[in-house]
This record gives structure tokens, C-alpha cells and sequence, in this order.
């Protein structure tokens, strides 16, 4: 309690203040809720530290000379009723002193509302609505990809084959929401043949409104899981915020991963289907995965491809063949497939392997879903090695399926038996020690209170044929 | 929670190697485990000791601050009360702080380090400390009483010859006389005490080994001087363990036969000055490019591996040492070179290798210094005797 008081008052609160701003990526509401839940605002800098950027300089230093005048009128307060024996001036300086850190706590996101509203808020509606032109009269063939997860992984997937004989373009990273398509669309050239467009669902309506602005020819439907279900609420909401894009598209040209089994329900007829075993008509076999790839063959009559990636992971031989399959369709050879499959490299931060201290880590920090961890675990069973650690925060913005979610992580982790597991400490984590139990885990589990640490040593805790798969990373805003 | 001390600095030759030993491959995984209370003792240049949360951070040693930090720091004192405990002035109205140390991690290479005579201290604090014990660290440092004694346990050794500071500096030619009467060229004359391959030269005529003569008795009292092995491959075990030692990976320093590792190459150019790129299975460790393991017959890399086994033993070393050894790629024949104490870094790089982490590593080496603790523990130090009563 008293620990948490003073942290109100020491000069880093300022800096706390920005950095909490500055990592809820300046949303007022996530920031709110993070100063609301914290206790102790000298201990929010765990995982990172305040990025300097002028923004943040300016906000810091407008913070600061705030706090400074509030504290200098407080005391001038106190000396002229103390001068002139009015209580009340006394007290009112001593509320202003103590009272700054819970004013400017909030006065700080006062310059964000009003540029938001004002500023920000116009100008992105305006460059969406002249974006909604470019995409409407832009020749090429248009594919959006929509999905609880693997949206970024299908994206660059489609981007590296397709580029092998096509003029291709794609929304960078995973800028996928209206204002970095609008922007994405400010820089085509017209000259494309196809773009490919990642659709970042995070409520209600977004995957309808992507495509109205857009104008996509065609979709691909990666996958459905548990994902932002504090704003879906259910997975039927989200489904149908997803499948939207079929809706656009008027159920042609939708192609849908069934790997992903929770799409069934809103699998329909005209669809196009593809998986680990199918795709787009191609059958598939002799998956083999190792540590520096993927391999498999598509068969369809007479023809055969012999495919080689270096994107781990069996989940991955979906995304894969249908890729190979599309750039079929669009008129590139089967040697031009199997060149364009063969430069295809693991992505960053997405079941990507690197060595550490002669160990092989597999980094899929980036993971955010349900079926994420599926894949990391099952890939974790299917690799040889001579141990196993697996490492894990759990899973963010599971909502009420947040227990639920985490009993089957634990399960899921128990299932792929490691030595040793790994979990970050925070509210998730005792769902995920319940799941381990259910599934009757019996290798070393150890709970780390300083993830920071831990990931920036990991080096000392690993040696030569450990093998280690790290999913998901919970900024400092999640506890 | 246990408190461990990690003393490293020291007034050796090997200073500089110690700071880098002691914080990159002992203090961060020491601390890592979560099991230990680490607290980091320099001994600087001038024999004063310091304890400081601050000495954990390399930067402040190669940034060269150190200077600075110990200008304003006081020196930390040592009592002795039926164990051992760390004292210094706090710097708040001169209040002592005093820390009672459980565990003593000595991390000095070199002289008074590792040649068995902070072992001593340590003894006589009758604390556990993680390494080899006063006995075998003074016989490993001495590299002519190692070769005495391992040729007496059927442990093959190249031909040399040794003489003191004083017989060279009183008749240097009558010194050289007796080396080339006694072995050929070319020669590699060395500090009989130093490790790092600090002073070491190879010479191949009389007026060479006269200026290496000259080297290695700046920096010790007694040189050795040894026959080159022909057709050479260097190899190097690390080992540790008490009783039943665990040996870790064969390792093959990747210099041409007409190259050695002197400092330099060692630690300054990152081991670049072989011919050697690395290769599939080599690795940059503490030593530079190596072949970790080294790609022998099965038949040759057993004998090298039960031939480093025996000479860990042999030397009665305990908690961790290094055996290198040296063999005729030709003839097959294996010599015993020498053995290190501490080796730079632990060898960490060759146990990672072998598949243990750093964090175990430490953790292991404690649980040796421990047992082998425990042990001495047990044994009767008194004996009753009315010898007093007869005054």
C-alpha cells in the first residue's frame, strides 16, 4: 500500500505515465483501464522501456511542466493563506500538491481526444473514402484474407508465390486495419496484377466494412479461434464478422481452410476448400516436417508437385498447397511453383526457428490464438530433440472463454510432454497449471514473476539439442 | 537463500580474462538459478578487495571506469569467526554492512587465484568453494611438477627441461647449452606458473629461445622448455566432478601445426590467427574457433578423452578443470600437455555443446564444491594428545 502510494509521487511516475500511454499505442480506453488496474506505477516497465519519440518527448515534457506549475501554485497557495491566516488557502494548496498525480494521470490524454477528434479523426476518414476509389478502380484481382489467425502467414505466403511470374502487391507487416489500407492504396502503382489485402478483425462489422472499402475479387478465409472475444463475445460473432467477406463476394471466389475446424458451420456450397490434405482439387501426401522445413507432394491426375519449404510446421501445408494451387490457377508453371515454394522462409516472429546457444528455438511469439499454440505444441511433438521446453504467457483478449481457453492450452502442452515448461506469471496463469493437471503433466514446471529477464537470458538456460518453442508475448498493459 | 561470493580480478597476468570470466559465465547464471544471493568481490590490480553491486557490469570495467569507481570505493574486508563474512563501510555515518558468505565461487585465473592460494583462504574460513582444492590447484599451476608427476603415472609428456629465473639471468648461455643438448628444435619455452598462453614463445634457434628466455622470465621464476610435437593436433578437455568426473566434449583449437595460441589469438583476435574458418561443427567460444567435438577416429578421441580422465584424476582435481593435450596425428601418440584449474569462461561454450546450460553448469559445480565439502567435513581434524600438559 505505502510502496504503491510512494510510487505516485517519485520523479519516474511522469515517465510511467508516457510509457503506459505510448504502449496502449495512445488508445485512450486500453490506457484508462491500465491506469485504473495498477497499483504500483514504479513497476509497469517490465517488459520494455519509453521510446523516446517526439511524441513521447513532448508529452513528457508538457507533462512534467504541468505538474511542476500544479505544485508551485499549491505552494503558493499554502504561503498566502499561512500570510494570511486562511485556512482554507492552506488546505486547498495541500489538495492541489497531492491531488497531481491522479489530475495529470488523466489531463494527459486530453491533447489525444482533441487531436483525435479534430485533427487525426478527419483527415484518416478522408484519405479511407478516396482509398475506397483506388481500390474500386483498380484493375488487378483483388484478394482479401480474413481470419482469427494465420492472416499474416497466408499473406506472404500468397505474396512470395504469386510474385514468382506476377506483378504482386500487399499490405505491409500486419498493417491490416482501414487506415493502413487506405494508406497501402496510396502507393499503388496501377500496374499490379494482384493484390493481396489482410483484413485485422477486432469487432463487430470490420471484416464488412474492410471489404466495402476495398472492393476484394476474391477471399481467403484462414481460420477461426477464440480471438478478441472482449469485443465478439462469442465465436459465432466473430465467424460472422468473418465470413462477411463471403457475403460480399457473393459466395464465389471464397476459399476457406479447413484445418481450422470451427469454420464448419459457416462453410457453404459455393466455397472452395483447401487443408493439409486437400487443395483446390490437388491431394496431398509424404508431409515430412523437420526443423529447417516443411515437405510435401500435390497430386491431381497425372501431374505431380514435390514441394519443399522452409516454413516449419505441419499446420503450415495447408496455407502452402493452396497457395501453390492458386498460383496454379492464375497461370504460373509448376516449376515456377515449386521455385517460388522453395524461397519461401519461416516469417518473423511465427513458428521461426534460429539457434541459441547451439539449441533450436522456435520463435512464434507473435501467436495470439488458440490454434496458434495447437500448431506450436504439435510441432513441438512431432521434432526430435534431446529436450523439450516449452515457454508461454498464455493467450490475451480471450474474454469469457478466457478459463476455458487457457484449461485447454495446459492440456494442449501436456499433451506434447516437454521436459520443462515455462510459464510467465500473470492472471492466465493458474487455467493454464489447471490444463497441465488435467492432462497429468510430469516434467519441470517453473513459474517466471520477470519475463524480460528471462527472454533476454534464455541463452544461460539452454544448451546444444534443447530444442524450445516460445509462443505469444503479453505487453506490460496485460497482467 | 545462500550467499555466494564470485571473486575475480587479482594480481595475476590474467586479470582482464577473470572480470569476463566471472561476470558473463559466472555471476548472470548464478543469479538466473534464483537459489543464491550472488555477491561480486573484485580484487583489483592492487591487491585491495571491493564488493559492489556495480562490479556485476562489465561496462564498468571496459569502459574503463573502474578507475574511477575505485578511487571513491572502500575496500572490502574479510573476518574470519568460524566461517566468513564480507565487510565494508556502507558510507551512511560509517555503519558497516557485513555479509556472511555461505559459498566462495573463486574466479581468478593465474597467480594467487588459481594456483591454490585462495584456495587456502577459503580453507581456512572452512567454507565450500566450487573448484579444484588447495593441493591439485598448486600442482595444475605448476606445469613442471604437473609433467613430474604425470610421467610417474605413466602419463606421456614431451621431452623438457626447466630452470629457474636465477640460473638464467646468473648464465644464460650455460642454460641454453644444456637445452639444446637436451631437446631439439623447434622448442616452446613457457612460465612454468602462468595459464592464457601469456609469455609463451616458439623458438626455432639459440637466439630466439634467448629473447623467449628473457620473456618468460619477466613474468615468472621458473621456465620450462619443451620439445614441439610434429604432425600436431591440439586438443582440450574440459571435465568437472568430484570422485567420478563427467567429461564434456573433445575440443580442437583450429590453428595450422606452425601457429599456437599465444594471448592474442586467444582472447584479443577472437582465435582467428588459424587457418581454420570453422567449419560445420565449429564454434567461436571463449578461445576462439574450435571444433567442438573434435572429428577424430572413435578409437583415437577415446584414448584423448581416458587419457584426460586420468590426468584430472591423477592431479587429485575436483569441482572443474581443463586437460590439453597434444597429439602426433601421424604416430597416434597422445601427450599429456597441461591442465587448467579455472578454465576461461568455464569452457562454457564446449558444455553447452556437450548439452549443459550455463545455469546448470553453475549449479552443478556448486552441488560439487558441496560434496566434496561435506566430505572433508567428516574427516577428524583433532586428535587428543597430553602434549600441553607436559609444560
Amino acid at each position: 500500500m505505502m510502496q504503491s502510494l510512494i510510487s505516485l509521487y517519485k520523479l519516474s511516475y511522469p515517465r510511467s505515465l508516457v510509457y503506459m500511454l505510448q504502449s496502449s499505442e495512445y488508445v485512450v480506453k486500453p490506457y484508462l483501464i491500465w491506469v485504473w488496474r495498477t497499483n504500483d506505477f514504479s513497476k509497469v516497465m517490465n517488459r520494455r522501456t519509453l521510446v523516446y519519440t517526439r511524441a513521447a518527448r513532448l508529452l513528457l515534457l508538457a507533462l512534467r511542466l504541468g505538474i511542476l506549475l500544479q505544485i508551485l501554485i499549491g505552494v503558493l497557495f499554502i504561503y498566502l493563506g499561512a500570510k494570511n491566516s486562511l485556512a482554507g488557502g492552506v488546505v486547498f494548496g495541500i489538495a492541489l500538491i497531492i491531488s497531481y498525480p491522479f489530475v495529470w494521470a488523466y489531463l494527459l490524454i486530453l491533447p489525444l481526444i482533441l487531436g483525435r477528434y479534430f485533427i487525426n479523426g478527419p483527415k484518416s476518414l478522408r484519405e479511407i473514402e478516396e482509398s475506397k476509389q483506388i481500390f474500386a478502380n483498380h484493375p488487378g484481382i483483388k484478394i482479401a484474407v480474413a481470419g482469427s489467425y494465420g492472416k499474416t502467414t497466408m499473406k506472404e505466403l500468397l505474396t512470395s508465390v504469386l510474385s514468382e511470374k506476377l506483378v504482386v502487391a500487399s499490405t505491409p507487416a500486419n498493417k491490416n486495419v482501414s487506415l493502413s489500407h487506405a494508406k497501402f492504396a496510396t502507393k499503388l502503382k496501377g500496374n499490379e496484377d494482384v493484390l493481396v489485402i489482410e483484413y485485422g478483425e477486432g469487432e463487430p462489422g470490420d471484416v464488412a466494412r474492410f471489404a466495402s472499402i476495398t472492393a476484394p475479387t476474391h477471399g481467403v478465409i484462414t481460420g477461426l479461434a477464440p480471438a478478441h472475444l472482449d469485443k465478439y463475445h462469442s465465436m459465432q460473432e466473430a465467424g460472422e464478422d468473418i465470413f462477411s467477406l463471403a457475403d460480399y463476394l457473393k459466395n464465389k471466389n471464397v476459399f476457406v481452410n479447413t484445418d481450422s475446424q470451427s469454420v464448419n458451420p459457416f462453410i457453404k456450397e459455393d466455397f472452395e476448400l483447401f487443408n493439409h490434405k486437400e487443395a483446390l482439387g490437388w491431394k496431398i501426401s509424404g508431409i515430412k516436417v523437420d526443423i529447417n522445413g516443411t515437405s510435401f507432394e500435390m497430386k491431381k491426375d497425372s501431374q505431380i508437385l514435390k514441394l519443399r519449404s522452409a516454413v516449419v510446421g505441419r499446420h503450415q501445408v495447408g496455407y502452402l498447397a493452396f497457395a501453390s494451387a492458386f498460383a496454379l490457377r492464375l497461370g504460373l508453371s509448376k516449376e515456377q511453383v515449386v521455385a517460388a515454394i522453395s524461397k519461401t522462409k519461416p516469417f518473423e516472429h511465427r513458428l521461426q526457428p534460429y539457434k541459441l546457444a547451439d539449441a533450436w528455438v522456435i520463435d512464434d511469439t507473435y501467436n495470439g490464438n488458440l490454434e496458434g499454440i495447437r500448431a506450436g505444441t504439435q510441432l513441438l511433438k512431432d521434432l526430435s530433440a534431446k529436450r523439450k521446453i516449452y515457454i508461454t504467457p498464455g493467450l490475451v483478449d480471450q474474454g469469457v472463454e478466457n478459463e476455458n481457453v487457457h484449461i485447454e492450452i495446459g492440456k494442449l502442452i501436456a499433451d506434447a510432454s516437454p521436459d520443462s515448461v515455462v510459464l510467465m506469471k500473470n492472471s492466465v496463469t493458474k487455467y493454464i497449471r489447471e490444463g497441465l493437471k488435467i492432462g497429468k503433466y510430469s516434467g519441470k514446471l517453473s513459474i517466471e514473476a520477470d519475463p524480460l529477464t528471462f527472454y533476454t537470458n534464455l541463452n544461460h538456460f539452454v544448451a546444444s539439442g534443447d530444442l524450445v518453442v516460445m509462443q505469444n508475448d503479453w505487453p506490460d498493459n496485460y497482467i | 537463500m545462500e550467499t555466494i561470493i564470485v571473486i575475480f580480478g587479482g594480481r595475476s597476468a590474467e586479470h582482464d580474462v577473470s572480470i569476463v570470466t566471472a561476470i558473463s559465465s559466472i555471476i548472470k547464471p548464478l543469479e538466473l538459478t534464483k537459489k543464491y544471493r550472488v555477491e561480486a568481490v573484485y580484487v583489483a590490480k592492487s591487491g585491495a578487495w571491493y564488493w559492489d553491486e556495480k562490479l556485476k557490469d562489465i561496462n564498468l570495467f571496459s569502459s574503463g571506469n573502474i578507475a574511477d569507481f575505485l578511487h571513491k570505493a572502500s575496500p572490502a574486508s574479510i573476518q574470519f569467526d568460524g566461517g566468513m563474512k564480507l565487510v565494508k563501510a556502507s558510507g551512511i555515518a560509517g555503519r558497516k554492512q557485513i555479509r556472511k558468505i555461505d559459498i566462495a565461487f573463486p574466479a581468478m585465473h593465474g597467480t594467487y587465484g588459481e594456483d591454490g592460494s585462495l584456495m587456502g583462504l577459503l580453507d581456512m574460513a572452512g567454507i565450500p568453494y566450487i573448484g579444484c582444492s588447495v593441493s591439485a590447484a598448486s600442482i595444475a599451476m605448476d606445469k613442471v611438477i604437473c609433467k613430474q608427476l604425470a610421467s610417474s603415472n605413466d602419463i606421456p609428456v614431451t621431452p623438457f627441461v626447466h630452470f629457474s629465473k636465477s640460473d638464467i639471468e646468473r648464465d644464460p648461455l650455460k642454460v641454453i647449452g644444456k637445452i639444446t643438448g637436451a631437446l631439439k628444435f623447434p622448442l616452446f619455452v613457457k612460465p612454468a606458473h602462468l595459464g592464457s598462453s601469456i609469455g609463451i614463445s616458439k623458438v626455432v634457434n639459440e637466439k630466439e629461445l634467448k629473447n623467449a628466455l628473457e620473456v618468460a622470465t619477466h613474468y615468472d621464476d621458473k621456465v620450462i622448455i619443451e620439445e614441439e610435437v610434429p604432425n600436431l593436433i591440439e586438443l582440450t578437455l574440459p571435465i568437472m566432478g568430484n570422485d567420478s568426473p563427467i567429461p564434456a566434449l573433445l575440443e580442437r583449437p583450429l590453428t595450422s601445426p606452425e601457429d599456437f595460441f599465444d594471448f592474442d589469438t586467444k582472447y584479443l583476435q577472437g582465435g582467428k590467427k588459424g587457418k581454420g574458418s570453422g567449419g560445420k561443427s565449429s564454434s567461436k567460444g571463449a578461445q576462439g574457433y574450435s571444433q567442438i567435438p573434435a572429428e577424430l577416429p572413435s578409437e583415437l578421441y577415446s584414448r584423448a578423452e581416458n587419457l584426460g580422465l586420468k590426468v584430472y584424476k591423477t592431479m587429485g582435481c575436483s569441482g572443474i578443470s581443463r586437460v590439453d593435450m597434444l597429439v602426433n596425428q601421424k604416430t597416434g601418440q597422445i601427450y599429456f600437455n597441461e591442465i587448467n584449474p579455472l578454465p576461461g569462461g568455464l569452457y562454457a561454450h564446449n558444455w553447452n555443446k556437450s548439452g549443459v546450460s550455463n545455469i546448470e553448469l553453475v549449479e552443478k559445480l556448486v552441488l560439487f564444491a558441496k560434496e566434496r565439502h561435506s566430505t572433508r567435513q567428516a574427516l577428524n581434524t583433532s586428535f587428543s594428545t597430553n602434549y600441553l600438559q607436559q609444560f
